[in-house]
C-alpha cells in the first residue's frame, strides 16, 4: 500500500495545523457561566466521540469490502481501524466521565450513550482478540469481518433498547432528548468544529501509522515462514 | 430441508440424551449460578420477586455459554466439520440445524431452571410459569443464533470458552434488557409487556435472518 507512506506525512502535517489551531481557539473561548472552565473537556469529549464512531463506520465498511472482493488492504485497514477506535473510545468514556463528575455530581450513569459506548468498547476488544487466537490469519480475517458486520447491525439496536429501557422503565436520569439538548453556539462553536475536523484528521493519521505498521509485520511473519519452510 | 436440519439437530439432541453430557453440565452450571446469587444477594422474599427476571435471565446467558462451547464438540474430531460441510444442502440448513439442535437444549434447560429458581428463592409467581416461559423461548431464539454463529466462528481459537463469552455478552445487550423488563412487567401484573416483545421479535428476526448467511462466508474455502 505505497499510497499510505505518500499521503502520511501530508495528513500528519494537517492534524498538527488543525489541531494548533483548535486548541488556540478553545484557550480564547470564554469559560462557560454555569460549568466554568471544565467546559473545556468538551472539545476532546465530543470529537473523540465522532471518531470512536467513525472509525467503525470505516471498519464495517473495510470488512464488507473485504469480504466481497478479499483485498488484504481492506483487513490491514480494519485491523488499523479497530484498534483506532478503541482507543478514542477509552478516551471518549473517560473524558465524559471527568466532565461528569463535576457537572452532574457522577462519574457514570446508565443512559443510552455511555451504555453503548461501553458495548462498543467490548465490541473492538472482541474484534481484536478474535483475530488473533484463530491460528489460520486468513480464516481470523474473516471471521474478524463477519463480527464487525454484525456488530454494526447490533449497534443501533442496543442504542434503541437503552434509550426504550430509559424512557419506558423510569424518566431518564439526564437531559439526552433533543427538547432538552443543550446547544452550543456562538464562540463555543468554532473550536469544537475546528476539533472535530483535526480529530477526523489525526484518526486518519493514526489509521494510515497503524495500517504500515501490520502491513510490516505481516510482511515479517511471511518471510519468516519461507524461511522456516526452506529450513525443513 | 426441513428434514436435513432435522437430522442435524436431531443427531446433537440424541447424542447428548443419551451421555447427557452437555445437558446435566448445564444444568448443574445453572444450579451453582444460582446459589452464587443467594449467597450474593441473600433476597428476601420481596426482594426475591424484584429480583427474579434478572435473576433468570443472567442464569440463562450464562449457562448458554456453557452450551455453545460444545455446540461444535461432536465435530471436532477427524475431519467432521469438513464432513458435514459436504453435505448436498445450503449451508445456511447446515446453520439452521447446529441452531435447532442448541435450541432445543437449552430450552429443555431453561423449563427446569424457571421452577427451580422459584422453589430456590421462595418467589411465589406460579400462575405466571406459562408466560414466562414463553418470553424465555422467545428470547432464546435470537440468543441461540447469535451463539451458534460465534461458536462456529471461534472453533479451534485459543481459550475459545473465554472468547465466547466475551464476544456473545455485549451483543445480547438488548436482549437482557428486553427480555428482564418483559418478566418484569408480567410479574408487575400492570406493567407494559407489548413494547418488550417487540424488541424481542426484532432481536430475533435480525438475527436468524443475518447469522446463515454469516456461516456460509465463515465457512467458505
Amino acid at each position: 500500500m505505497n499510497i499510505l507512506k505518500k499521503i502520511q506525512p501530508l495528513v500528519g502535517l494537517a492534524t498538527l495545523i488543525a489541531l494548533a489551531i483548535g486548541l488556540w481557539y478553545v484557550y480564547q473561548a470564554p469559560a462557560d457561566f454555569q460549568q466554568g472552565g471544565a467546559v473545556r473537556i468538551l472539545y476532546i469529549h465530543v470529537p473523540s466521540a465522532k471518531i470512536a464512531l467513525l472509525s467503525y463506520l470505516f471498519l464495517t465498511a473495510a470488512s464488507i469490502l473485504y469480504l466481497w472482493k478479499r483485498y488484504e488492504g481492506a483487513d490491514i485497514l480494519a485491523e488499523a481501524a479497530a484498534s483506532v477506535g478503541a482507543a478514542f473510545t477509552v478516551i471518549t468514556l473517560a473524558s465524559g466521565s471527568i466532565w461528569g463528575k463535576p457537572m452532574w455530581g457522577t462519574w457514570w450513569a446508565w443512559d443510552a450513550r455511555l451504555t453503548s459506548m461501553l458495548v462498543l468498547l467490548i465490541l473492538y476488544k472482541g474484534l481484536m482478540v478474535l483475530r488473533h487466537s484463530l491460528d489460520d490469519p486468513v480464516k481470523g480475517a474473516r471471521a474478524t469481518a463477519i463480527l464487525a458486520i454484525i456488530g454494526a447491525v447490533d449497534l443501533p439496536i442496543i442504542h434503541y433498547s437503552v434509550v426504550w429501557w430509559r424512557t419506558l422503565h423510569q424518566p431518564p436520569s439526564l437531559a439526552t432528548g433533543e427538547n432538552t439538548a443543550v446547544h452550543i453556539t456562538g464562540p463555543l462553536l468554532p473550536p469544537l468544529l475546528i476539533l472535530s475536523v483535526a480529530f477526523i484528521l489525526l484518526g486518519l493519521y493514526m489509521v494510515t501509522v497503524k495500517a504500515r505498521q501490520i502491513e510490516a509485520r505481516r510482511h515479517l511473519d511471511a518471510l519468516e515462514a519461507a524461511r522456516m519452510h526452506h529450513d525443513e | 430441508m426441513f428434514k436435513a436440519i432435522y437430522r442435524i439437530a436431531w443427531k446433537d439432541v440424541a447424542g447428548d440424551l443419551r451421555r447427557r453430557a452437555t445437558l446435566s453440565s448445564m444444568l448443574f452450571f445453572a444450579i451453582s449460578v444460582l446459589v452464587v446469587f443467594q449467597a450474593a444477594f441473600e433476597p428476601d422474599r420481596k426482594e426475591a420477586l424484584r429480583l427474579l427476571p434478572g435473576l433468570l435471565w443472567a442464569t440463562t446467558l450464562f449457562t448458554t455459554l456453557v452450551g455453545l462451547g460444545r455446540v461444535f464438540q461432536a465435530e471436532e474430531e477427524d475431519g467432521a466439520f469438513e464432513g458435514l460441510l459436504l453435505a448436498s444442502v445450503p449451508r445456511g440448513v447446515i446453520f439452521f440445524g447446529k441452531w435447532l439442535g442448541n435450541l432445543l437444549l437449552t430450552l429443555l434447560v431453561e423449563f427446569l431452571i424457571l421452577p427451580l429458581t422459584m422453589v430456590l428463592f421462595n418467589v411465589d409467581a406460579w400462575a405466571h410459569i406459562p408466560a414466562i416461559l414463553a418470553i424465555l423461548a422467545l428470547g432464546t431464539l435470537g440468543l441461540t443464533g447469535l451463539g451458534t454463529l460465534l461458536a462456529a466462528m471461534t472453533r479451534g481459537a485459543r481459550s475459545r470458552e473465554t472468547l465466547l463469552a466475551l464476544l456473545l455478552l455485549p451483543l445480547t445487550a438488548p436482549l437482557l434488557i428486553s427480555g428482564v423488563q418483559a418478566v418484569a412487567a408480567i410479574l408487575a401484573t400492570d406493567g407494559q409487556v407489548a413494547p418488550w416483545l417487540k424488541l424481542l421479535v426484532i432481536f430475533d428476526v435480525v438475527y436468524l435472518a443475518m447469522t446463515p448467511w454469516a456461516f456460509g462466508w465463515l465457512v467458505e474455502e
